[in-house]
């Protein structure tokens, strides 16, 4: 069966701080692993500061996809704003994180907080 | 147009059904991602960036006015208030709930729509001329034999997993509008010598990664004959197809690395072991089939309509818009016309809730019901009355249906792109509305003429770059989104692949890089030459010369600037 998807998140090099981000397997939003399960918001996303975090928050992206609660999880490495939100550093995963650029009545940006 | 019987009817209720029943065990977890992804594509449903997307089948691109005010009210009630047509003539909805699909399904199925063959390694939807049954150059309307097509390959037990996708496009005309020489079969309605319909056969275009122009397979192939040839040129593609690497399993490769005469013997050679009568579709068939395209019953009228050429003689608006969008009839004091999804600044192929429904007024009213779709994201209303278009577009215009751009440089195709697409390099969509914005004025656009411009925002080439006259790839380079730009390219009977001018440029260098690929074809033309007849004439050299030009002048001006 032929991939319908890139996965992963296309940065090289430092892949930290980063965020844990999916899609939801219900609904297809792009969703967020966040201190408390899973968020739409992309300003409330659990920040990995170092490879531990990053590596417990994978481990429950796995897990949450094996419950069938999400879909490819993936770790997405981002920059932090001056008030420590975080934006993709990949212009894909940003565009996942807003929503799409034609449409700024849609999706996250639509929804929530601005990240920058 | 075509009407379901009782098994088409019987088969698509019961694929309604079966997803229903695989969309409760994937969320009741008995299936897994893995185990699902293959059972929700044959239905259609991709997982994109920010949803799910389903792209919804438009056999040879044909609808009606019910079909549509049923879409606008599956874009109301279960997406964002809008579709978006595609340039396989088909309707995707970008925002749909997986747990929604399966009564989204069983809309569609009340007007006899469905997802089938939008998606996974089978003979996918149909594609045909939008000008089917109208066009004067036409030897035979297409529709029937896609429609033959569509009921043979749907489930066919031998063609459900092929190596890969497989797309099959039918003209009837001389002039090609369905680019079949860049389909896996191309296929074109033709009479031989002695008066007989038949078929010219061509295997093994394609776009993508490696894009090829169709091989001639079969000169004439007699209309009886067609479903054991395709099962013949199917079995040797499916045995023979390379099922090792997805990036050459189309059958282009095959027939490219096969070497066009050696696969020719072959699907012959197949073809003679087959028992034709037992595969070929039955006369009656045949027949019950192509009634259903029979004309309309138009009304016997002049050629010239003397409502119409005084209606434009006061209105320039109306005058613009019949001259430029407006496309011969074979039926004397009917026309075709194009309504183009391509206002300035608009997304390309979308079209919302509220011009599906004024549409689909239009369409019942003065069309005899019938609309199509063509490859170029626009629609198309086949069976006007010449006297009736004044209040046509009238009525098109209140619905910001009357964009008089059909064929021109701001008519560009453009794939969804990196804004909604899970497999997208870049932007393909605001690409197209910067370069619709730079040419917006009308008179430029009148100079420049007849432009298709096409972009695709990855190799995979959905917004069929490879073919446009101007063609632009989408990719990424150095974690930027830099663009490739093509010219030459034809998607018609005299299909090319457009010729690279120079390296890429970023996204907000392309309207002006567009622009002196504009310069370099005025300055050259000859005469009344169109673009395309322009760069077959000089060949690519003035163009690239023109382009490193530009390039080298953004370089400087970026030295400078910084």
């Amino acid at each position: 069966m032929a991939k319908d998807h890139r996965a992963g998140s296309k940065v090289r090099g430092d892949r930290l701080p980063a965020i844990l981000m999916a899609s939801h397997l219900l609904e297809g939003d792009t969703v967020f692993l966040s201190d408390g399960g899973w968020t739409l918001d992309p300003t409330a996303a659990k920040i990995a500061h170092d490879a531990e975090t990053a590596a417990v928050m994978e481990a429950e992206g796995k897990a949450a996809a094996a419950a069938n609660t999400v879909i490819e999880p993936y770790l997405v490495p981002v920059d932090l704003t001056d008030d420590g939100l975080p934006v993709a550093r990949h212009f894909r995963d940003a565009m996942r994180q807003k929503g799409p650029s034609i449409h700024p009545d849609m999706g996250k940006q639509a929804e929530f907080a601005p990240l920058d | 147009m075509y009407r379901y019987d009782e098994f088409d009817e019987r088969f698509v209720r019961e694929r309604v059904a079966q997803f229903r029943g695989q969309v409760e065990r994937r969320l009741d977890g008995s299936l897994s991602e893995d185990e699902f992804k293959p059972l929700r594509l044959k239905n259609g449903l991709y997982l994109q960036l920010h949803a799910y997307m389903l792209r919804i089948a438009v056999p040879y691109g044909t609808l009606n006015s019910a079909q549509l005010r049923q879409l606008a009210h599956i874009a109301e009630t279960y997406d964002k208030g809008y579709g978006h047509f595609t340039t396989r003539q088909n309707l995707q909805f970008n925002w749909p709930k997986l747990k929604d699909v399966p009564d989204i399904l069983g809309l569609l199925a009340d007007v006899e729509m469905h997802c089938i063959q939008t998606s996974g390694n089978c003979i996918r939807n149909v594609t045909s001329d939008q000008f089917a049954g109208v066009a004067r150059d036409e030897v035979e309307d297409p529709r029937p034999t896609a429609e033959l097509i569509r009921q043979w390959s749907s489930l066919h037990p031998e063609f459900v997993w092929l190596p890969r996708k497989f797309k099959i496009a039918v003209t009837g005309a001389e002039h090609d509008r369905a680019a079949i020489k860049v389909h896996d079969i191309g296929l074109k309605l033709k009479r031989n010598e002695q008066g007989a319909v038949g078929y010219e056969v061509i295997v093994g275009g394609g776009l993508g990664r490696t894009p090829m122009i169709g091989k001639l397979v079969r000169e004439f192939l007699p209309k009886d004959e067609l479903l054991a040839y395709l099962e013949a040129v199917m079995r040797v593609y499916n045995s023979e197809g390379r099922r090792d690497n997805k990036f050459k399993a189309r059958v282009k490769i095959l027939v490219h690395e096969t070497g066009e005469e050696e696969f020719r013997a072959r699907v012959e050679e197949e073809y003679a072991k087959l028992d034709g009568p037992t595969i070929n579709a039955p006369d009656e068939e045949v027949e019950r089939i192509a009634a259903y395209f029979a004309p309309p019953a138009y009304d016997t009228l002049p050629e010239a309509s003397q409502v119409l050429d005084q209606a434009r003689a006061i209105d320039p608006e109306l005058d613009r818009f019949v001259e430029q969008n407006a496309f011969e009839h074979k039926q004397p004091g009917y026309i075709a016309l194009t309504i183009s999804l391509k206002e300035i600044g608009a997304v390309p192929g979308d079209m919302s809730a509220d011009q599906m429904r004024a549409f689909a007024d239009v369409a019942e009213r003065y069309s005899f019901d019938e609309f199509r779709v063509t490859h170029a994201q626009n629609l198309v209303l086949p069976h006007v009355k010449k006297d009736d278009l004044p209040a046509v577009h009238a009525a098109l215009k209140a619905a910001g249906l009357a964009s008089a751009n059909a064929g021109l440089i701001t008519d560009i195709i453009a794939c969804p792109g990196l804004d909604y697409c899970a497999l997208a390099t870049a932007k393909s969509i605001p690409i197209a509305q910067a370069i619709a914005k730079t040419f917006a004025d009308r008179e430029r656009q009148k100079t420049i003429g007849e432009l298709p411009i096409k972009i695709s925002g990855c190799i995979n080439a959905c917004g069929h770059h490879h073919v446009g006259a101007i063609g632009i790839l989408g990719l990424e380079k150095g974690g930027r989104e830099n663009y490739q730009i093509t010219v030459g390219g034809d998607a018609t009977e005299h299909a090319a692949l457009g010729e690279r001018l120079g390296p890429g440029i970023d996204a907000e260098d392309v309207p002006a890089a567009i622009e002196a690929i504009v310069e370099t074809y005025l300055a050259e033309k000859t005469g009344e030459e169109s673009f395309i007849e322009t760069v077959r004439r000089t060949g690519a050299e003035p163009f690239k010369a023109g382009f490193t030009a530009f390039v080298e002048s953004r370089a400087v001006n970026s030295e400078a600037a910084e």
